[in-house]
């Protein structure tokens, strides 16, 4: 186990990897649902594939976070990545309704 | 953090794998006796050991059961905050009725929803359900605890952790840290594979340990692999992203009146009061259109909609029995009149994809050999993380008594808890549910603490005699755990001869292998506790001598 000293790097870690992961699953969720509904596939057939998407997702981003070199990098890319999937989720949405 | 990837994965796969394994332990575990939840309810519930039975006549059987039933004084409490005003004495206005069975169910289970008036949310119904023997419609205690599907089930998806959904969403984490736990090891198994060719004598032992886990691990990494995909899945819409209910409702309302006007399914009642034409005659046409198609089968699921008013509708689903999707080609009558209103259409590329998998890992298929492989599969990952556990221990209990660390102590309690402690807690339940009085109040409830209670001991037991541990020695309460778990097997298998008669010549002898194979099983798993037992015995023993040699030639 890391040192003593490592304990603050070991929580953030842990956090980005399970906390960044959800929110980035989320966006991948949200924009490949929506995109799927808007090429014409059915709403929950779209919505188990992009769960499915979105898992695989959260799995890759929860291994990166633990060994990416610069968590920096982790953060920004899973809260504002996420969030832009998400927001383009709902402005997909805004154009179908 | 880490120097290189390798090393980053592997501190993922021992310090995640070590605090989500507990939670895998009994995801794995209780999945695997979930394989036959419905065969455990037959030994567990004595008056409802019959054979499976097809799903019975509307008209003289689940009619009368359907407008018998109201839900309970508990769901009307728990209904009352999300209602403006007072709940009335009687629920009259029907939502659905619906019957669902499969081939290995000789008792029906009924599901009532009623509209509840001057509910904050009108959408929202109340439930009421009930068991029935479906060859004559006779009620059966509904207050009994099914242990298989109404206990052991819930324990594999939720740890029967049910406040604000919290054991789904913890088995769902320890889902996603087993995919990455899969990942991780194999990243790590190419070391491991060099590591074989190393001549590690004094680490013989540690070794044995990790050959077990890899072999538990990769013979059944597809498995594993799968099951904790599609189990994510499963739940994924609901409950993990439910966009369809937050940021996406808004698509998923559009698509259910779409969906409405395209199959012409009203999503509401229309106000006007109607009757209910013969649905035994709507069930006799639907068995008639899928033989037609080549698809001859049982009922596996049948709902009524929005009864007694014009726009109510009859659906009749075809169980899965003979294939991995689940119940399907759905046909939809209308309820006043009886005809015809739709058919399901087959499904789409990914409907068909969904279906398979939720099918895969559901399993309401006849193939009983591939249900014991799930059973096989399920125990493997067991294994694989038990001896995780122990690997974890044995690596570093000489190095933690050598800097007086409890490290490796505690670790092992928890490990001795997690294995041993819940076979223990899962015969004790098995026990109370033959002890205790037929007609105790809450009999199910005191079922429940007995399990809870005999974890509890468990890790009480495997906590106090731990203290070798911390000297680099292995924990007795393993060995005494398993000589625990014999106790218990056999005293289980008694219980149920002593109090139904049932002892296993007699099931066995009428082929009855609910109960036998129940049985048959727990006698299997008393004797390989032994068997452990024994082997533990030797080991400490060889253990003691050794230090006994080295204390004396230290003397020398």
């Amino acid at each position: 186990m890391p040192s003593r000293s490592q304990r603050p790097q070991v929580v953030a870690r842990v956090a980005a990897a399970i906390l960044g992961g959800y929110a980035f699953a989320w966006g991948v969720v949200a924009t490949g649902a929506s995109l799927m509904v808007a090429a014409g596939m059915d709403f929950h057939d779209a919505e188990f594939l992009g769960s499915m998407i979105g898992v695989l997702a959260f799995l890759g981003v929860f291994l990166w976070a633990i060994a990416a070199r610069r968590l920096r990098w982790v953060w920004l890319v899973t809260v504002i990545g996420g969030g832009a999937l998400a927001a383009t989720g709902s402005f997909v949405q805004s154009l179908l309704v | 953090m880490f120097q290189s990837f390798r090393q980053a994965m592997a501190w993922l796969h021992t310090w995640f794998g070590l605090v989500l394994g507990f939670v895998l332990m009994a995801a794995f575990f209780f999945g695997a006796l979930s394989v036959f939840d419905r065969e455990i309810d037959r030994w567990a519930i004595p008056s409802t050991r019959i054979e499976p039975q097809p799903m019975p006549s509307f008209e003289k059987v689940l009619r009368p059961a359907f407008e018998r039933m109201q839900p309970t004084q508990q769901a009307i409490d728990a209904m009352k905050p999300r209602v403006n005003g007072a709940m009335p004495e009687r629920f009259d206005t029907v939502v659905s009725w619906s019957a669902y069975t499969t081939h290995r169910d000789p008792v029906l289970a009924l599901f009532a929803g009623y509209q509840v008036p001057n509910a904050k949310d009108p959408e929202e119904a109340i439930w009421a359900d009930t068991t029935i023997d479906p060859r004559d419609g006779t009620p059966l205690p509904n207050d009994r605890l099914k242990i298989g599907s109404g206990f052991f089930y819930p324990m594999h998806y939720s740890l029967t952790l049910d406040w604000k959904n919290l054991g789904i969403f913890i088995v769902g984490l320890s889902a996603l840290v087993m995919l990455a736990a899969l990942v991780s090891g194999v990243v790590m198994h190419r070391k491991i594979f060099r590591e074989f060719f190393t001549f590690r004598p004094g680490k013989a032992r540690l070794r044995s340990v990790l050959d077990l886990h890899n072999l538990t691990g990769v013979v059944a990494l597809p498995f594993h692999f799968f099951f904790a995909l599609t189990g994510l899945l499963i739940f994924a819409a609901t409950y993990y992203f439910p966009l369809g209910h937050t940021q996406l409702h808004e698509l998923h309302d559009l698509h259910a009146e779409v969906e409405a006007r395209e199959t012409g399914l009203p999503h509401q009642r229309a106000g006007v009061a109607a009757g209910l034409a013969n649905v035994d005659a709507m069930v006799a046409d639907a068995q008639r259109r899928w033989k037609a198609n080549d698809k001859a089968g049982d009922v596996g699921f049948l709902v009524l909609q929005h009864l007694g008013d014009e726009n109510g509708y009859v659906s009749v689903y075809r169980a899965g029995t003979d294939r991995i999707a689940l119940v399907g080609d759905g046909i939809h009558y209308k309820a006043s009149t009886g005809e015809l209103i739709r058919e399901d259409p087959a499904a789409t590329p990914v409907g068909r994809m969904a279906e398979f998998l939720t099918g895969l890992h559901l399993q309401h298929f006849r193939h009983w050999l591939l249900r014991w492989l799930y059973v096989l599969g399920g125990l493997a990952g067991a294994v694989c993380i038990a001896t995780g556990f122990v690997f974890f221990v044995e690596k570093r209990k000489r190095q933690h008594a050598q800097m007086g660390s409890q490290g490796a102590r505690i670790v092992d309690a928890l490990a001795v808890t997690t294995v041993t402690g819940m076979v223990l807690a899962t015969l004790g339940i098995l026990v109370a549910n033959r002890l205790l009085p037929e007609d105790l109040p809450a009999r199910g409830d005191w079922e429940r603490y007995a399990f809870w209670g005999t974890w509890a001991l468990a890790f009480l037991h495997a906590g106090l005699r731990s203290a070798p541990v911390a000297r680099g020695l292995a924990n007795p309460a393993w060995r005494e755990q398993c000589w625990a778990i014999a106790v218990f097997a056999v005293s289980v298998v008694a219980l149920n001869w002593a109090t139904t008669g049932d002892h296993l010549l007699a099931t066995l002898s009428r082929g009855y292998w609910p109960v036998a194979g129940v049985d048959l099983f727990i006698l299997a798993g008393g004797t390989i506790s032994v068997l452990a037992a024994f082997r533990l015995r030797r080991r400490a023993q060889q253990a003691g001598q050794e230090r006994a040699a080295s204390q004396e030639a230290a003397r020398a």
